[in-house]
């Protein structure tokens, strides 16, 4: 007994070991999977782009890790009862890496070069009616209506820029030279290859980073990047894949993170264009098709196991969820049978679906799997496969098949990009027009306490069980390795690097 | 002679026109950039705003004479993503693709022909089934697939060389190989068919006959034989390899024009893809040509026909 005592004893020292041996300094070296193709951040046209950015700039307020709304260059601030105005106190004493101080002159060039047209980002700045300087470090930002995202927009996408040197040398030699008040601050970057970055020694949170620096590494191709923090010369490599994750198992010297992209899958039905008429305008006929689709068999077939059933739009992970109410449509195709007969369709049915050929990764066994998993109910799918290049350019609802299979990712947390994306009546993707969801869709919109927002959801998800506007598929896992020194990283769900607390054990 | 100079700049010319036509149909073969640039949540109005400012609006025959225009005065555009003139982004990125391409053939050089010379000087010996061997692997494995393996043996298992990117000379010892590995094979079956042929000549028969010995016969009379139509290969191999390394670049994570070619590619950049594509064609042309116009010089039975 006091053996084993001891050794608990000795388990527990051994973990406490690395936070307490856990050093300054060093270079963090990471894994990209593309260039980015620029480090200012309205031109991030990719979420690499932008991870590689963030690390250089502060927002006015960021997502802390349990996931709200938390102060940063803004240290608190007010709404208006409208919902409308927001007014922000700045932090004072913060210096840009330049050496200019931060002021509101800074929050205003933010928003104003962040709306240029050639800004593949744009509406995330024209979402604000205005963007006034009251003093040196209050802020007064307006929108066109109450907006329940703002706060987050602002956390994701508003990096704070230095009003006169990006005034002075204009947007194209900004992105060559970026300058923000972030834990690190750029050195160099090598096309094709490496970005890198040093401490800020200015930087405005007392003690942080305890990193010396950050490189980014370009590699591609994943099974590169497998390879690379095997052997040790990378401390993070992100977008592995399932497999890939299987060999690195047990690997030395290597530490696995997994955690749930905000990303759903679906079958998407149309209730206009080559929608109408068919059988899928009966509310019965797509729920059968919920109750008729494997998606348990498909995921545990094709992904191994490794992503979740998704309930809904609404998904783990999202203001509003609910395990206990929000359980994915159980595998039940007798029910489905019955609910086919009920509305007439008891011989079943032909119909064509859409798939992006090689557009996600195992996308085209996905859609074989739905036809021959819906032909258990005698529902006969035949999957029409186009090119991304087709299946993306044209607006959804100009796509062939009453049926096709698309995704949409958050990135914020809630699940309202996704719901405005698919289901906004006029938007470019949309091809379900359903009022009901289109008001509480703007109820959202324009609900800015959270709690209220969380029970608007969950009014969503039921209707969206009820009266289903889609076939739910799944919600992916991504899959990062990283060294097993690396202490303090926390993988978020946009897949972000925030590096400022990141640091070595001994 | 200046005939023969003149009809072979005239086709070279032609068929960089052809290049540059097919190079622009093909790229909008793919998709709208817009649709796939743009955030999935962009409304119409502001996928027509983006349009506009990125000149993706006018029709088509005015974005192609536009093209055409400039490339014939040099100028491949901007990229679209990059916001720098494309040339600019290329320039950056060629020193590294060269590297490899003349490491690659480096190492083929280094290890075809002198196999291929000994294999073809002894038909049927151990030496020549080495020989044969390598020409057979050579244009039979996968340049990608013999990477990862090389990667997985020599990176991660041995921990002798680094599994990717441009660190020095240690570094581009795996690309090199991978990349030089087919033209090897072509090279030693190249020198080992050319040495057997100069075999049956006469004056290599009264060489061995009067006495001169093996090694001699080789150096003197067999190589310089054999150099001309090897040189020529050199010549197109170097043109393959310079447009053959996007996958290798890619798996090595070698930051030059081939994986700036795979970003292009992914990012929808039509204009950068357009660019480098015709860089490399470019490429290729001038040196066949420069190539065919050695071989009027060097041999003047090519200017008559």
């Amino acid at each position: 007994m006091k053996t084993r005592i001891l050794t608990l004893l000795g388990l527990a020292l051994m973990a406490a070991l690395p936070l307490a041996f856990a050093q300054e300094g060093g270079t963090l070296r990471v894994a990209l999977s593309s260039d980015p193709t620029s480090l200012f951040m309205p031109r991030t046209a990719d979420r690499t782009a932008s991870n590689a950015s963030w690390p250089l700039y502060d927002g006015l307020v960021w997502i802390d890790d349990d996931g709200e709304v938390a102060p940063m260059l803004a240290t608190d601030w007010t709404v208006s009862d409208d919902g409308t105005e927001y007014v922000f106190t700045l932090r004072e004493g913060v210096t840009f890496h330049d050496g200019q101080p931060f002021t509101s002159a800074d929050v205003v060039a933010t928003w104003e070069t962040g709306m240029d047209d050639s800004n593949d980002y744009a509406q995330r700045f024209t979402m604000a009616d205005s963007v006034e300087a009251i003093d040196d470090h209050t802020v007064r930002i307006t929108t066109p209506e109450p907006n329940a995202v703002f706060l987050t927009t602002l956390a994701n996408d508003w990096a704070i820029v230095p009003h006169e040197y990006i005034n002075a040398v204009g947007l194209d030699a900004f992105a060559r030279n970026p300058v923000g008040t972030g834990p690190f601050r750029y050195v160099s970057r090598t096309a094709g290859d490496r970005i890198v970055y040093e401490r800020n020694d200015d930087y405005w949170q007392e003690g942080l980073p305890y990193l010396d620096g950050v490189e980014f590494r370009v590699i591609p191709d994943p099974s590169t990047r497998m390879a690379a923090i095997q052997t040790g010369s990378i401390d993070i490599a992100n977008r592995l894949t399932a497999e890939q994750v299987e060999v690195l198992e047990g690997a030395p010297g290597v530490d696995l993170v997994s955690y749930l992209n905000d990303r759903v899958y679906y079958v998407a039905f149309k209730n206009i264009g080559s929608g109408v008429g068919t059988p899928l305008e009966d509310a019965r006929v797509r729920q059968a098709l919920n109750y008729g689709l494997d998606r348990f068999g498909i995921n545990q077939a094709i992904f191994s196991g490794q992503a979740n059933a998704a309930p809904g739009f609404v998904v783990e992970g999202n203001l509003g969820y609910d395990e206990e109410m929000m359980q994915p449509f159980p595998y039940d195709p007798e029910r489905a049978r019955e609910l086919l007969a009920e509305a007439g369709y008891e011989d079943g049915f032909e119909i064509v679906m859409g798939c992006p050929a090689d557009g996600y990764i195992n996308i085209n066994e996905v859609c074989q799997a739905i036809s021959s998993s819906l032909a258990g109910i005698g529902v006969d799918v035949d999957v029409d496969f186009q090119t991304t290049g087709t299946f993306w350019s044209e607006a959804r609802y100009a796509v062939t098949g009453p049926m096709y299979v698309d995704s949409w990712s958050s990135e914020m947390g809630e699940a309202l990009p996704r719901l405005e994306g698919a289901l906004v009546p006029g938007n470019y993707y949309n091809t379900w027009e359903d009022e009901r969801i289109a008001d509480l869709i703007e109820r959202i919109q324009q609900e800015v306490d959270r709690d209220a927002r969380a029970e608007l959801y969950q009014e969503m998800h039921r209707l969206m069980v009820e009266d289903p506007p889609f076939i739910y598929l799944y919600q992916p896992v991504i899959f990062e390795a990283t060294a097993d020194n690396v202490v303090g990283y926390l993988p978020r769900p946009a897949e972000d690097y925030y590096l400022h607390s990141v640091r070595f054990a001994d | 002679m200046i005939g023969y100079v003149v009809k072979r700049v005239l086709e070279s010319v032609a068929l960089l026109l052809g290049v540059l036509i097919l190079v622009f149909f093909m790229v909008r073969l793919t998709g709208n950039p817009v649709a796939l640039m743009l955030p999935q949540d962009a409304t119409l109005e502001q996928r027509d705003a983006f349009a506009a400012a990125m000149g993706l609006d006018r029709p088509v025959p005015v974005q192609f004479a536009e093209y055409m225009w400039g490339a014939v005065q040099g100028d491949l555009g901007d990229s679209l993503r990059r916001r720098q003139p494309n040339l600019e982004i290329i320039v950056e990125r060629l020193p590294a693709t060269v590297e490899l391409a003349g490491a690659a053939l480096l190492f083929a050089m280094v290890v075809a022909i002198p196999i291929g010379l000994a294999g073809g000087m002894r038909p049927g010996s151990w030496i020549d089934s080495v020989a044969r061997g390598i020409g057979l692997a050579g244009q039979t494995i996968p340049n990608f697939w013999l990477g990862m393996l090389l990667i997985v043996f020599f990176a991660v298992e041995l921990r002798w060389l680094p599994a990717f990117g441009r660190d020095g000379f240690s570094s581009i010892v795996l690309p090199a190989i991978a990349l030089g590995f087919a033209g090897m094979g072509q090279l030693a079956r190249l020198t080992r068919s050319a040495v057997l042929e100069v075999r049956k000549s006469d004056y290599l028969r009264t060489a061995l006959a009067k006495g001169v010995p093996a090694r001699t016969v080789s150096l003197k009379h067999v190589l310089p034989n054999v150099a001309i139509p090897i040189v020529s290969v050199i010549g197109i191999q170097f043109t393959y390899l310079l447009g053959g390394s996007v996958y290798i670049e890619v798996v090595f994570a070698w930051p030059g024009l081939g994986t700036l070619l795979e970003t292009a590619i992914r990012d929808t950049d039509f204009p950068l893809v357009q660019a480098i594509t015709v860089f490399i064609s470019m490429f290729a042309i001038v040196i066949h040509l420069a190539t065919d116009l050695a071989y009027g010089a060097i041999d003047p039975r090519l200017r008559i026909s």
